[in-house]
């Protein structure tokens, strides 16, 4: 029994990767990521996704703050912030952050502060549902492996 | 590095070369990182500016290549590739998340051979070695000039620990193109030898003398010293006519494959010497007139340099210079089977040769539209002289031969073009070199090179000029590519690959793609060609219009592929409305229907 599990948590996984796909919340980048996972780094895709999620949290939070602030005015640092942002997203195939990070970005360009504060929220909105998403798939991927990795007493 | 281990590595090349990747983005530097190991690069990364500075300072030969990130919080990345450009002459390619074109056009006048934007597919690092061996050719023919007297003889560029003998080494690995840099090598030092002696001007005159005695020997068997014998020429020497010769064959090879022999060896005479008039027009002005002519019978990758930024430009007036510069076959007899062509060129050939304000002439690559630009303005004779020669090349191209006419049309981007053309000569060798680096094993088809050529005709939509077009080049050629247009019909991911030429997630699903559907299940096969259209709405709607069109397969024929231009031109309009995956997932609804 535990052997069709892998299947079933094989088939959990694929489905819930291609709805990932089919939403945009992921592209063919994310693909390229899981290509360069091999021998020589198994855990290839899962360090890059959490040095992105601590990397991303961190301007996310800079972000933040400094929208908050009532005297803001240094655009300029905020689009550097989105500017790493939409580098990483883009690199990870996180398509959908990365659209509306270049939105937020043209919005600074503007110094467009209620389209920045939008701009934000959208953004940690998308955010946190592709590290949630994520977390299910790391999760999955885990539980497939242990599922894997049981053998039938002989 | 000791010398063998140097001489290791070229036999490799571009396996281990050595990049430095800098990166404040540690996703990014991660990511950079794999990507470069798994092309076979030697990989050193940091993720400051100033660190970088400190290990390229630390040793100068320690790092072929330098790939930096643009927006750095320690140090801008422009300031470094200045510094970089300017303390250790390496190449560097820019890296940005930044698309505007302000950005590369400061990367560009800040010295950066190459402008990638994030994210990096893994194609487009597989041709960045070309940058290194191109600085290393502009390095040998500036080396040339300097080193008269250094013995390098044609037969070996042994030893030392001289970049330049190395690099000679590393040329000799190339195929044919870059052989025939030896060539020019070996001719460098012949006249540079002959510069010492008189120069000697070839007149039509003697040009003929020389043919005739050639004829007479026999084309095989002319041998530089029976030919003087022949011609009979006071003040000629062996060597004068040795590298005459030598111009002489090289330039029939390059047009032996268009026209006949000997109708070339009838008409060739006033062709040939405009071609090389260039060369010896310009008495101790520039003092290596002939690397740039021989250079410009290779076609390749020196002929197809941006400008170098020196004084060869004043060379450049003369309409052969130029043609020959700009095209790898210059059609034989093309000046003279047209009447007004003739007529043309006998008008800007009347131009002095030795124009000394060569250096500006060629600002950007001579462009068909600067034709009637031209027809209004005949006293910039020397734009008029470069740029006229170019739209008649142009369209005696297109009639005589296909590949240049690719190569016309690439001129039409001058950043393009220099990286493009590359691209089509070495396209197998990079090809060969995918096929041992990718998973998959297929041959590159040969077709799908062509079927290429016309894609790259068309004016695609980009916000940035060269790199992307190139790197569409580039990653056209790769493997992936090439495996869905060879093989697999029934596979939908694969029309998404051959179609998919606008954006930027070119040939990258394919290969992922099947690889990742080998390993899974059936169940995910499907789902994923939604989610393969899903990416990219124009894909899908592409794939669309091509399963309908052709049954599935690459269309290679110029009408299907102004409608997918156009459909992809109003595609890129219409993009905005549609979200995610819905254009996409409808597409391949359509498409399962049309199964």
């Amino acid at each position: 029994m535990l052997g069709l599990g892998v299947d079933r948590l094989q088939a959990d996984i694929n489905r819930l990767l291609a709805s990932l796909f089919h939403q945009g919340v992921l592209d063919e980048h994310f693909l390229q990521l899981q290509q360069l996972q091999d021998e020589t780094s198994p855990n290839f895709v899962y360090d890059v996704i959490n040095i992105y999620f601590d990397e991303s949290e961190k301007l996310l939070r800079n972000l933040r703050l400094l929208l908050m602030d009532r005297e803001f005015s240094d655009y300029k640092k905020i689009g550097l912030h989105l500017n790493q942002l939409v580098g990483s997203s883009s690199s990870i195939g996180a398509r959908r952050v990365r659209n509306v990070c270049v939105a937020f970005r043209s919005a600074s360009e503007l110094s467009n502060r209620p389209g920045c504060l939008r701009g934000l929220e959208v953004v940690e909105h998308e955010y946190h549902y592709l590290k949630n998403m994520m977390h299910e798939l790391f999760q999955l991927e885990q539980q497939r492996l242990l599922a894997a990795g049981v053998r039938y007493p002989i | 590095m000791t010398v063998e281990q140097n001489f290791e590595a070229l036999d490799q090349f571009p396996a281990g070369m050595r990049v430095l990747a800098v990166d404040d983005d540690q996703t990014c530097l991660k990511i950079l990182e794999t990507l470069l190991r798994r092309c076979h690069y030697h990989v050193t990364t940091t993720n400051q500016a100033q660190k970088a500075l400190e290990l390229l300072r630390e040793n100068k030969n320690k790092f072929d290549l330098v790939i930096s990130d643009v927006d750095m919080p320690d140090m801008d990345g422009f300031k470094l590739l200045e510094l970089v450009g300017l303390e250790m002459d390496l190449p560097v390619i820019m890296l940005s998340a930044h698309s505007d074109p302000k950005y590369v056009m400061k990367g560009v006048t800040h010295g950066a051979c190459d402008y990638l934007l994030k994210p990096v597919r893994i194609e487009e690092l597989k041709n960045i070695w070309q940058h290194v061996v191109r600085s290393r050719c502009d390095k040998n023919r500036g080396s040339n000039n300097n080193n008269v007297g250094e013995k390098r003889d044609g037969s070996g560029n042994e030893g030392g620990g001289n970049s330049d003998q190395n690099n000679g080494r590393a040329n000799r690995k190339r195929k044919d193109q870059y052989n025939e840099e030896e060539d020019e090598e070996r001719d460098d030092n012949d006249d540079s030898s002959a510069q010492k002696k008189q120069r000697v001007v070839w007149t039509v005159e003697l040009h003929k003398k020389f043919v005739a005695a050639v004829n007479q020997l026999g084309y095989e068997k002319a041998m530089p010293k029976k030919i003087l014998d022949l011609m009979n020429v006071e003040k000629l020497t062996r060597e004068n006519v040795a590298s005459h010769l030598q111009k002489f064959r090289l330039y029939l090879k390059r047009i032996s494959g268009v026209t006949n022999q000997q109708a070339i060896m009838a008409n060739s005479d006033l062709h040939f010497l405009q071609m090389t008039s260039s060369l010896n027009g310009l008495d101790g002005f520039h003092h290596r007139p002939t690397t740039v002519g021989s250079g410009q019978f290779h076609g390749g990758t020196p002929g197809m340099r941006p400008f170098p930024s020196n004084g060869i430009l004043g060379r450049l007036n003369s309409p052969s210079g130029i043609g020959v510069r700009n095209l790898s076959s210059p059609p034989a007899g093309m000046f003279l089977q047209n009447q007004n062509d003739l007529g043309k060129f006998h008008h800007v050939s009347s131009l002095p040769l030795n124009h000394s304000d060569g250096g500006n002439i060629l600002q950007g690559l001579p462009m068909p539209l600067e034709f009637d630009q031209l027809q209004t303005n005949n006293n910039n004779k020397s734009i008029a002289g470069s740029s006229m020669a170019f739209p008649t090349f142009s369209t005696q191209q297109n009639s005589l031969i296909r590949a240049p006419n690719n190569l016309v049309v690439l001129e039409g981007h001058p950043q393009a073009s220099p990286s493009g053309f590359p691209g089509h000569q070495i396209n197998k060798r990079v090809e060969h070199w995918s096929n041992a680096v990718s998973s998959s094993t297929l041959p590159p088809p040969q077709t799908s090179n062509s079927i290429h050529h016309q894609f790259d005709v068309s004016p695609l939509p980009h916000s940035r000029p060269d790199p992307l077009e190139w790197n569409n080049v580039s990653s056209s050629y790769s493997i992936p590519f090439c495996d869905s247009a060879a093989t697999d019909t029934t596979n939908p991911g694969a029309f998404s690959r051959n179609t998919d030429f606008d954006s930027n997630a070119n040939a990258q699903p394919g290969v992922f793609y099947d690889s990742l559907q080998m390993r899974q299940s059936g169940n995910y096969g499907p789902t994923t060609d939604a989610a393969m259209l899903s990416n990219n709405p124009k894909e899908g709607f592409v794939v669309g219009q091509q399963k309908l069109q052709s049954g599935g397969f690459m269309v290679a024929d110029a009408g299907s592929l102004d409608d997918i231009v156009n459909s992809t031109m109003k595609q890129e309009q219409s993009q905005g409305e549609l979200s995610g995956g819905d254009m996409g997932y409808g597409g391949f609804s359509s498409l399962r229907t049309c199964i």
